[in-house]
């Protein structure tokens, strides 16, 4: 008697309960499809559903008669006695009080032949309180049985030795065809984002092959994945194939469909066979292949020469194989991971110890190996020491500063244990990435420092760029089914593309992990780099200080005997005992000796404070300064008429004032001293950065600062002379042309523009005059 | 010009070169006042002759300020930071003009800083008219000191 379901909402279908022969032409959409309840089995086989408690029949497959014998309706309410006599009753009964049959289909016992009927197979399993009782052909032609297990020990054997995840899985393909004879076997493998890839395959030769084709998400429907986490083996005998009905649709005891989860024999869905007809496909046999509780892909088998039944004993191997895929596979990936995180390891490693020997870590994008060459990337990108270096296809410079800024506002990258921001769709969260999705769909960045300028990044292009997709989209559509055109391999391909678009391949645990690991890396050598200059540094100007304080403190000391010796020799001058005038002659020498030597170690002393001073630098009028100097410099100005040129005012500098003055004073003391022109002349100006003057020596990184000169019309110096003017004591001239001098001048002018992050040089032409540059960039540091 | 005193004039100098002493000797020589002096070679036998003369109170100290020892510097802070023999003035003489060392003796309570020149006569000039200032023209706190 069939009861009217009192939750209509489960039965959408006009209140009726659902059977795919009523209703499947009605289904538009792959989820809602009720695939464990389909009131339907494959009509190749038969099923009985019974009341465990006394084995009563509740529901008949419509197509009993043909093979039980007798017809759906005059099975119902009788005992399965009445279809498979008291034998088959008594072994199901004892089957059942001793085996773990809940969700779990298991040979009972084979039904022999009777009149034109085949021997059938018996299986059965327990669900939501019934006990579901399958009977299919045995499949055997009288010819001897396979030894099964003795072929998946075999095949198992073969598995174990396969070195990498890929020849695990063309092993498997080829067992499997070999085990069902199949005319072709595909390993898929289901991506992160759902979508699946064909990782090895085994097929007639005469087929096309699908190896590396991939196929959107949209083509393995939730509720299916769903079906294979709970079971082994999914046959499809034929795809073509009749349906037969439940009689009736409904449990009549609970008025619920029936869960045909676990059944071999489920009415496929529509949607899937309505799919095969479109690939040609006519009969076909799945399996999972699982992780843990997840799907990772699915072993599917296709035949295309007409139906192809796949008996129990065969099935239950191949269930075995599908288990023992499924853990060796794990093992297979742990391994060919193993393998993959040591490469990059080892690859990072190098990159490290490159970057540490080249100084550098420019080296890890131009040398050899880059970037590159651990991950499997399309680009990559490294921002440091204020610029950009690339290898392989990147986003452009501008593009990456914009990134860069991005990424550099990420929370990810707050992280205090692993900063690290990984995307396989980067325009999804960086809009302004949809430009250069092409190159950069996916995106793996670290960053390198504390205060997170520096980045290392490694791009993924889009995929559909990067795969092959089932489905050509040039070809001419096939003629679409009932459910039209979205199921044909070229509308699919629509769906696929839409899926990838501005995605790229997802980025591997061990990927993330070997680039967090490659950035602590690269940090130690960063610190201990920072560390070793720091260490040098400190000892450079400790160093510095010493020198300074030595020099201060030898020409302290040695000017007390110095007085001495000078005072002794006047004495000697003075006292009336010398008459001499050789005596009187070298006497005097020897005072002036002392002499020259006390203004030396001034000039010492002098030289050791200017080193040793804090400067304090300000925003200075460099005309004032040019006037206190020149104030200065008139006060010992040397004899003759001198004109003083200034063609325009100074700019104002960043620079200490008072050691500004010195550097003046002395250039224009020199331009007055080196002079034996009649009419002097000094001019004292400045090349604008911007304006088009020539710079005759200027030093490289100079040409952006605002050059100072002094000019003069003296006696010039020879441009083999250049770099010794500026030697400390180093004088060009006998000790007392040119009004002598102790050759510290332009020592003291170098280090001061020094100090003022500048740089000194000149030109000359001797005879003429003679000009010196300078710059004072004023960027002072710490003292 | 020397004038009536009731005591010699009491000079205490720290010098640790013998020269250098026997150029103010001979500086003093050309001040011709009467003056007592006491030579230090060190900064510590400085202070120990300092207060030893506490009672007859000093008239002047010349402190070089590079001594063995406890130099001129600590000597220095030592008298002025001492309220028997702060009022006493206390000259510095040194080799040269490190601006450091010039402004640590002004704050320490020096009375003058002076820089020895190595030419002979330059170098008996500043002595002779410090000395001259110091020991006539200068009012100085106690009575015992000469004046012009």
């Amino acid at each position: 008697m069939n009861q009217i379901p009192s939750d209509l909402s489960l039965l959408p279908w006009d209140g009726q309960p659902y059977s795919i022969k009523r209703h499947g032409v009605t289904i538009t959409n792959c989820d809602s499809e009720p695939v464990q309840t389909p009131g339907c089995v494959q009509a190749h086989g038969a099923m009985l559903v019974l009341r465990p408690a006394d084995l009563t029949v509740l529901q008949a497959s419509e197509n009993t008669d043909r093979l039980l014998g007798h017809p759906a309706d005059t099975l119902l309410n009788k005992s399965v006695r009445a279809a498979i006599g008291p034998d088959g009753e008594a072994s199901l009964k004892a089957f059942l009080a001793t085996e773990p049959t809940d969700r779990n289909p298991l040979y009972v016992f084979t039904l022999p032949a009777r009149h034109d009927m085949p021997p059938l197979d018996v299986t059965a399993h327990t669900v939501d309180g019934v006990t579901i009782v399958e009977f299919e052909a045995t499949g055997r032609t009288g010819a001897g049985e396979p030894d099964y297990y003795a072929l998946v020990k075999k095949t198992v054997a073969r598995l174990q030795t396969a070195g990498t995840l890929r020849q695990f899985c063309d092993v498997a393909a080829d067992e499997v065809r070999a085990l069902t004879g199949l005319d072709r076997v595909m390993i898929y493998r289901f991506h992160a984002d759902g979508h699946g890839e064909v990782f090895a395959e085994s097929k007639r030769a005469d087929l096309d092959p699908w190896l590396g084709l991939h196929y959107p998400a949209g083509d393995f429907p939730q509720p299916a994945r769903e079906i294979f986490k709970q079971i082994w083996a999914r046959p499809t005998p034929d795809v073509s194939g009749d349906l037969a009905e439940l009689v009736p649709l409904t449990n009549p005891d609970t008025g619920r469909p029936l869960t045909m989860t676990h059944c071999a024999l489920r009415g496929a869905s529509v949607m899937y066979t309505e799919y095969l007809k479109n690939m040609k496909v006519t009969a076909g046999l799945t399996m999972p292949i699982r992780r843990g509780g997840e799907l990772w892909g699915l072993i599917a088998c296709h035949h295309y020469a007409g139906p192809k039944h796949v008996p129990y004993q065969v099935r239950a191997a191949c269930e075995f194989f599908a288990q023992v895929v499924s853990l060796q596979y794990q093992a297979a990936e742990d391994r060919e991971h193993l393998v993959y995180r040591l490469k990059l390891d080892g690859v990072h490693h190098q990159l490290v110890a490159q970057a540490a020997q080249e100084g550098g870590l420019a080296a890890m994008t131009d040398g050899t190996p880059t970037l590159l060459d651990a991950v499997d990337a399309g680009g990559a990108a490294l921002f440091h020491g204020d610029r950009w270096w690339r290898v392989g296809t990147t986003p452009s410079e501008a593009e990456l500063e914009s990134l860069g800024k991005w990424l550099n506002e990420r929370p990810e990258f707050a992280s205090p244990t692993r900063p690290l921001y990984a995307t396989d769709s980067l325009p999804r969260d960086y809009p302004p990435a949809a430009a250069f999705s092409a190159v950069a769909s996916g995106l793996l960045a670290v960053p390198l420092s504390r205060t997170h300028r520096n980045l290392m990044l490694w791009f993924r292009p889009e995929t559909i760029r990067t795969v092959s997709w089932g489905g050509n989209p040039h070809e001419k559509p096939t003629v679409p089914g009932p459910h039209g055109p979205r199921l044909t391999p070229r509308a699919s391909f629509e769906l696929f593309q839409e899926s990838v678009r501005e995605r790229s391949l997802p980025w591997l645990p061990v990927e993330l992990d070997a680039a967090a690991r490659l950035r602590m890396l690269v940090m130690e050598l960063v610190v201990s780099r920072a560390e070793r200059l720091a260490d040098l540094n400190a000892d450079l100007t400790q160093s510095n200080e010493e020198l300074d304080a030595f020099a201060y403190v030898a020409s302290h000391d040695l000017k007390e005997p110095l007085r001495g010796i000078h005072k002794y020799a006047h004495q000697l001058l003075e006292g009336a005992t010398i008459v001499d005038e050789e005596h009187r002659r070298k006497l005097d020498g020897l005072m002036r000796l002392t002499l020259r030597m006390d203004s030396l170690l001034d000039s010492l002393l002098h030289f050791s404070r200017v080193g040793r001073a804090a400067l304090q630098t300000e925003e200075t009028d460099l005309n004032e300064v040019l006037g206190e100097s020149l104030e200065m410099v008139g006060a010992r100005r040397a004899k003759g008429p001198t004109e003083f040129a200034v063609p325009r005012p100074l700019p104002h500098a960043n620079g200490d004032r008072v050691w500004c003055r010195e550097i003046f004073v002395n250039l224009m003391t020199n331009a007055l001293k080196y002079n034996d022109k009649v009419e002097k002349r000094i001019e004292v100006g400045y090349l604008h950065p911007d304006e088009d003057h020539p710079r005759p020596g200027c030093p490289e990184g100079s040409a952006g600062h605002a050059i100072y000169y002094v000019r003069d019309n003296g006696i010039g110096i020879s441009p083999k002379h250049f770099g010794q003017v500026f030697k400390m004591f180093k004088r060009l001239h006998g000790r007392d042309e040119y009004g002598g001098g102790t050759g510290v001048g332009l020592t003291i002018v170098q280090k001061l523009v020094e100090r003022h992050h500048g740089r000194v040089w000149l030109d000359s032409t001797p005879g003429e005059g003679t000009t010196f540059y300078f710059t004072l960039p004023g960027r002072e540091g710490s003292t | 010009m020397p004038t009536t005193t009731r005591l010699p004039l009491v000079l205490v100098i720290v010098e640790d070169s013998d020269e250098d002493f026997d150029t103010l000797q001979e500086a003093v020589k050309r001040v011709g006042l009467p003056v007592e002096v006491f030579r230090a070679a060190t900064g510590g036998d400085g202070l120990t002759v300092l207060r030893a003369q506490a009672p007859t109170r000093p008239t002047l100290v010349l402190m070089d300020l590079n001594t063995p020892g406890t130099d001129g510097r600590e000597a220095l802070a030592a008298i002025k930071g001492d309220p028997a023999l702060k009022s006493v003035p206390v000259v510095v003489l040194s080799t040269s003009a490190n601006p450091k060392d010039i402004v640590f003796c002004y704050s320490a309570g020096a009375n003058a800083y002076h820089v020895k020149p190595v030419r002979h006569p330059d170098h008996l000039t500043v002595l002779v008219d410090l000395l001259t200032y110091w020991l006539s023209r200068a009012v100085l706190p106690a009575g015992e000191s000469g004046h012009s």
